[in-house]
């Protein structure tokens, strides 16, 4: 019996060693991490690769081109880069992205850390408020934007509508061709579409925060005013920074609120870095070259933020 | 104290519900706005004659929209490339995510790295090369040109989401089954996906919902009818210079619904995945 066993155990294995066959050979490299590892990973690197380091390298390329589409790039050195900066419109563009993240962050940020404080007491139906209070972030953009466009309509939009009937204004106000009124007016929308995405975020950081600590410190007879300061606070603040550096990198660069709203006009008293960007490379003249240039030349400050958040979402990850 | 204590709760609450009622009030006007809109006749949207409730509500503009634009084509086109871009970063990413989660080999940090680095890179960075680079490949006005183009988006975030879920899957069960006679493909499919059923949803909701909003690439991509989905058709009703609110109010909330439905199913879940990452804000 034992003799037997040990010949057909002993037979398979030379021979499987002069000719492995095709599945075998499939089957020894998926139990090899190393192989198995660049097989699953090639599809998503290919991505990476693909569509956004290429691109992304190639963007660098044109912005050294005088370059239109379809046509190969000529060669200019730092030409684009000179022209946009002794453009005036470039230097308005850099402060209008500057001021429309700058509020738009901190008014979203505001008013998310008002509604997650607000969601986290208990009340009636609160679950209810909470997933009405979430729907703007879930509608897209531009649906949002055109909806907007059409609340601050000068003839007939509810904002005037409601004004007029009210008496208190004899005539209409153009809140999105206003010189004046503009930025503000694209700054409400973006507000309305990205606050429900900060109080996500803090309302997540506030259930996270043992009930314990605010019994203890009632206990010890802290304020309420004490205990937001010294427990809530310092327990947000890593959720503090991340949603607000995520945040800032996509409300700098979404294009659709200023393109639908006000296509950066009046007299690019709205022009962003995206829309500007867009303008020159797609818009009748086709200067690709210029038109990374613009993106480019606020990589520098978004770099930062990106490798800050990756670093902190990897960690989150245990990596 | 105590009772200094419970008139300052009282007046936070009292305080609670005021904000509360401003911000539905802020929350709920715009989407009264365009649905009311949407049912309106013309007479009453515009003049004199406007109306805040409408006194005589009609589905005519959601007839027209049918009637008159290709929007049923609009429709098609996002269901279609949001189903293929969800498939194919779903499969890209389960693979990816399982490969840094659980194997080992060198480059695997460098990779992690790239993936949520790349994530973050927003497009409108990358849409003038990616024009470029579509036009080369003649993938400008196809669906699949945008199916691909949303990989760049989708995967690094999808397989980032999946790689923190599939770690906190134990390693012994993966273990167990692998003496069971498992490889490392039939245990991802019957032990770790299986358990990461919540993580699959957020992952499906984000590529789906991302694919069925995004406006850059189709913007840029498209010039024709033939492949332009929701967002772009509705800007380019607008653009078109002549501005039928009814109608147009009409498509948007056509539009806005399945993404605000999927949100409103998922939720529990996608709250979770969010605040691990977060899409847009």
């Amino acid at each position: 019996m034992a003799i037997s066993t040990s010949t057909t155990v002993s037979l398979p294995i030379p021979s499987s060693r002069r000719e492995m066959g095709w599945g075998e050979r499939v089957q020894r490299a998926l139990t090899h991490d190393r192989t198995l590892g660049y097989l699953f990973l090639f599809p998503a690197i290919l991505v990476i690769v693909g569509l956004v380091a290429y691109p992304f390298a190639s963007a660098i390329v044109m912005t050294f081109q005088a370059k239109t589409a379809g046509a190969p790039g000529r060669y200019i050195g730092l030409e684009n880069y000179r022209e946009l900066f002794s453009s005036e419109q470039f230097l308005r563009t850099v402060m209008n992205t500057v001021v429309y993240t700058a509020v738009g962050v901190g008014v979203k940020f505001l008013l998310g850390l008002s509604m997650a404080l607000v969601l986290n007491q208990e009340r009636f139906c609160n679950n209810l408020f909470r997933s009405f209070l979430l729907v703007p972030w879930a509608i897209p953009t531009v649906m949002s934007a055109l909806n907007w466009r059409w609340i601050f309509d000068d003839a007939s939009g509810l904002i005037n509508n409601v004004l007029v009937r009210l008496n208190l204004i004899s005539e209409t106000i153009s809140w999105l061709s206003d010189p004046n009124l503009a930025m503000l007016s694209v700054i409400v929308v973006v507000v309305w579409q990205g606050t429900p995405f900060f109080t996500m975020s803090f309302l997540a950081g506030l259930q996270a925060i043992p009930k314990e600590l605010y019994e203890a410190a009632e206990i010890d007879g802290a304020s309420v005013l004490q205990q937001f300061t010294n427990i809530t606070l310092p327990r947000l603040h890593p959720i503090f920074v991340t949603a607000t550096m995520l945040s800032a990198i996509l409300t700098s660069s979404a294009i659709q609120f200023v393109l639908i709203l006000t296509n950066g006009g009046p007299a690019d008293k709205t022009m962003i870095f995206s829309v500007l960007s867009y303008h020159l490379a797609l818009g009748g003249a086709q200067r690709l070259g210029m038109g990374a240039a613009v993106s480019l030349i606020f990589f520098p400050v978004l770099v930062v933020f990106i490798v800050f958040l990756t670093r902190r979402m990897l960690r989150e990850k245990g990596e | 104290m105590a009772r200094k204590m419970t008139t300052q709760r009282r007046a936070l609450k009292g305080l609670g519900n005021g904000v509360l009622v401003v911000m539905i009030l802020w929350t709920a006007i715009p989407f009264y706005w365009m649905i009311v809109t949407s049912l309106k006749y013309d007479k009453e949207i515009y003049g004199y004659e406007a109306t805040l409730i409408p006194q005589r509500p009609t589905m005519a503009n959601y007839a027209t929209v049918f009637r008159e634009t290709p929007y049923l084509l609009y429709l098609r086109n996002s269901v279609a490339v949001a189903v293929g871009s969800t498939i194919l970063s779903m499969i890209i990413a389960v693979l990816g995510a399982y490969a840094i989660a659980r194997l080992n080999f060198p480059g695997r940090a460098l990779l992690a790295r790239s993936l949520v680095f790349t994530y973050l890179v927003p497009t409108s960075l990358l849409f003038i090369p990616m024009f470029a680079l579509m036009s080369m490949l003649r993938l400008t006005d196809s669906l699949h040109g945008l199916i691909i183009a949303y990989l760049g988006f989708d995967v690094p975030f999808c397989t980032w989401l999946l790689m923190g879920y599939f770690k906190s899957v134990p390693v012994e069960l993966e273990e167990a089954a692998r003496v069971d006679g498992c490889n490392r493909v039939t245990a991802l499919l019957r032990v770790v996906l299986p358990m990461s059923l919540p993580a699959l949803v957020v992952v499906t909701f984000f590529s789906f919902t991302h694919a069925w909003n995004e406006f850059l690439y189709a913007y840029v991509f498209t010039s024709t009818t033939s492949a332009r989905t929701v967002t772009t058709g509705l800007v380019n009703f607008m653009s078109q210079d002549v501005f039928f609110w009814g109608p147009l109010m009409a498509s948007t909330v056509m539009s806005a619904l399945p993404p605000v439905l999927m949100f409103l199913v998922f939720q529990r879940w996608v709250v979770k995945g969010l605040t691990l990452g977060g899409v847009k804000g």
